[in-house]
């Protein structure tokens, strides 16, 4: 039974219905409002949903019918028990089709009416318990439609692909990545069987689960896809079990490592290369040493100068290489502190002919500096010493004998343009091609006994890529080459200050 | 009459430290650092023995002289050693295991680089001229 207070609405415009009515009601616990007449119990009426109204079917102002077509309007299952004088057969029918409950007629003893209100407060009670239930279903079925929708775009923002499938190995679910990573042009639909379309590898992987239909740890295992183009997939496959443990199916993560492995794969060629390089003049060492100490030319010392000579060009050597090799290492950690100054091309590039004139002097060479004007540029001294440091020392060693070196400066719109040019061996295309490659040596005849560590090219590089410059090489077999360096200008305003 | 080794090998340290050893071994030694001078050497020295580096300009021109020399009505009879640090540096093994390999790398022996010159003397007395003693 209905425990709870009701609220209830009395509209009649006789004062001894409305307060027979309240007093009635109101000693039972519930809550009685009352309107004299229609257009307060509509007023009254719709400004909320009572439990139950007690209609007049005959007022002055107008007629219960009216109020009860207005309360419906605004409340279509409100329960409205009309009262009424004329108790016809036509009126009942009448008002019952317009949606009242119920309708008592007058006079009525308290034993009819409270008959009816109890009825008419288990209806209220069943409505309400409906429309609670509706409204939760509604509630519910919102936020699953939400929820998916969220679920959705989640699984649409993910990098890695996905995909769901279901213990027939059917497809449940999958993101766009998993259809650009696995190169499956066609369109997927729900519940179509999909491992067929899959990669052997995974497959397999999928299968496993699948069959084993036990709770597996997940497998994960890289994928190589292929063709149209190569790509490594990390694959982690795992079984999907519901909340009792019963296995429903299996999802797959995709993730897309071949960037990962090509950076792992030149990463360990450098370190093979390094230690090549590194293990080339080590062993050059300890062979010339070892034929020292053995005297295993005869006892003479002099016999062994020109080994001991060689070790310690080589060990040189070394130590060059290995401040070559921290050098790189520091430009591409980013850790290189460069302390920016405003520098004059001329001022760099003279003093470091002039260390170099002793060697262009035994090569018997010829060096010429022109600087069309002052070249001022923002940048770390020492870093741009080593640039030219590097072209200077190359443009002596792959010269020939009463060869030339041409150094040019010059300014190009926004940036000072310095050449090298050696009339040297000169560089063959594929010479040229691999020039900046870590390493990579010209090997030929020519350059048999020309020493380096094949990083200096690739440091000059690192270096002018450093202050947004460009060097361009050209070169021509037999003949020469020029290397031109493009740095940009220090701010104009400031280069004028300075000349000032 | 000394025996005449050929070492053809484009690193300048490993001919500069094994040449005079062997020289003072006895050994007649002609040098040369590429396949070209190697080629001409071949000719004009007729070495009882070559000693081959397989990288040289390119990372199998030692293979091509080899098959080179190998198909010459002069150095059919000629050993050639090669000698290379790809092995370790790369992984490779230069195993000759099928006929197809056999007939195309003649090589008749490898040895890993570095190349102790003390190894290689007692290499060259055992294995190439078949003596027991030093001279």
């Amino acid at each position: 039974m209905h425990t709870e207070p009701a609220d209830i609405l009395v509209v009649d415009d006789e004062l001894g219905m409305r307060e027979g009515i309240k007093r009635l009601f109101e000693v039972q616990g519930h809550h009685v409002d009352t309107a004299a007449c229609g257009a307060d119990g509509i007023a009254l009426g719709t400004q909320r949903e009572y439990d139950v109204y007690f209609l007049d079917l005959k007022m002055p102002d107008m007629d219960g019918v009216a109020v009860l077509d207005s309360i419906k309007k605004v409340y279509p299952e409100a329960i409205c028990i009309i009262v009424t004088a004329y108790a016809s057969i036509d009126t009942a029918v009448e008002t019952t089709r317009l949606g009242a409950y119920q309708y008592v007629a007058k006079p009525f003893a308290p034993d009819d009416i409270q008959f009816v209100f109890d009825r008419a407060l288990e209806r209220r009670a069943y409505i309400l318990e409906a429309r609670r239930l509706r409204e939760e279903r509604e509630r519910r079925l919102l936020e699953v439609a939400q929820e998916k929708s969220r679920i959705r775009t989640i699984m649409n923002a993910i990098g890695d692909g996905l995909l769901v499938i279901n213990q027939d190995g059917e497809l449940v679910l999958f993101n766009p990545r998993f259809l650009t990573l696995l190169r499956i042009n066609q369109t997927l639909v729900t519940g179509q069987p999909v491992l067929d379309l899959l990669p052997e590898a995974l497959r397999e992987q999928i299968t496993e689960i699948l069959t084993k239909k036990e709770r597996l740890q997940g497998i994960e295992q890289e994928i190589v896809i292929q063709p149209p183009a190569k790509l490594v997939v990390m694959a982690n496959t795992a079984s999907i079990q519901d909340e009792q443990g019963r296995f429903l199916g299996v999802v797959s993560v995709l993730r897309d490592i071949s960037e990962l492995k090509n950076i792992e794969l030149l990463k360990s060629q450098f370190v093979n290369m390094a230690a090549h390089e590194l293990k080339a003049p080590l062993s050059a060492v300890q062979g010339y040493l070892e034929v020292v100490i053995e005297k295993t030319l005869g006892d003479a010392p002099e016999i062994y100068d020109g080994y001991l000579r060689r070790s310690n060009e080589r060990c040189l050597a070394l130590i060059g290489l290995i401040n070559d090799l921290l050098n790189i290492s520091r430009m591409q950690a980013g850790t290189v502190k460069r302390e920016i100054e405003n520098l004059e091309i001329g001022g760099i590039l003279r003093p470091l002919t002039e260390f170099y004139q002793h060697e262009i002097d035994k090569a018997q060479l010829t060096l010429t500096l022109t600087l069309d004007q002052p070249l001022w540029i923002a940048a770390d001294r020492e870093e741009i010493q080593r640039v030219f440091q590097n072209l200077i020392s190359n443009a002596v060693k792959y010269n020939r004998p009463n060869g030339e070196i041409r150094i040019h400066g010059y300014r190009e719109g926004h940036y000072a343009k310095i050449s090298v040019q050696d009339s040297g061996i000169g560089m063959t295309q594929e010479e040229q091609e691999r020039l900046f490659e870590e390493f990579f040596r010209a090997k030929n005849a020519l350059t048999r006994h020309i020493t380096g560590t094949g990083l200096g090219l690739t440091i000059v590089k690192s270096i002018v890529n450093a202050y947004a410059g460009k060097i361009e090489v050209q070169s021509t077999f037999q003949v020469g080459t020029t290397f031109t360096v493009s740095l940009p200008l220090a701010n104009a305003r400031r280069k004028d200050e300075k000349e000032k | 009459m000394n025996k005449k080794i050929l070492m053809i090998d484009d690193d300048v340290d490993l001919v500069q430290l094994i040449k005079p050893v062997l020289e003072k071994e006895g050994y007649q030694v002609a040098a040369a650092f590429d396949s070209r001078e190697g080629w001409d050497l071949f000719q004009s020295f007729a070495p009882d023995v070559i000693l081959m580096d397989l990288a040289m300009e390119h990372f199998d021109s030692g293979f091509v002289l080899c098959h080179k020399i190998k198909n010459s009505d002069q150095g059919k009879n000629t050993p050639i050693i090669m000698m290379t640090a790809a092995g370790h540096e790369t992984g490779i093994r230069f195993s000759t295991q099928t006929a197809e390999e056999r007939r195309w790398i003649r090589a008749d022996d490898y040895l890993d680089k570095p190349i102790r010159p003390r190894d290689l003397l007692a290499y060259l007395r055992e294995k190439v001229f078949h003596q027991s003693d030093a001279h």
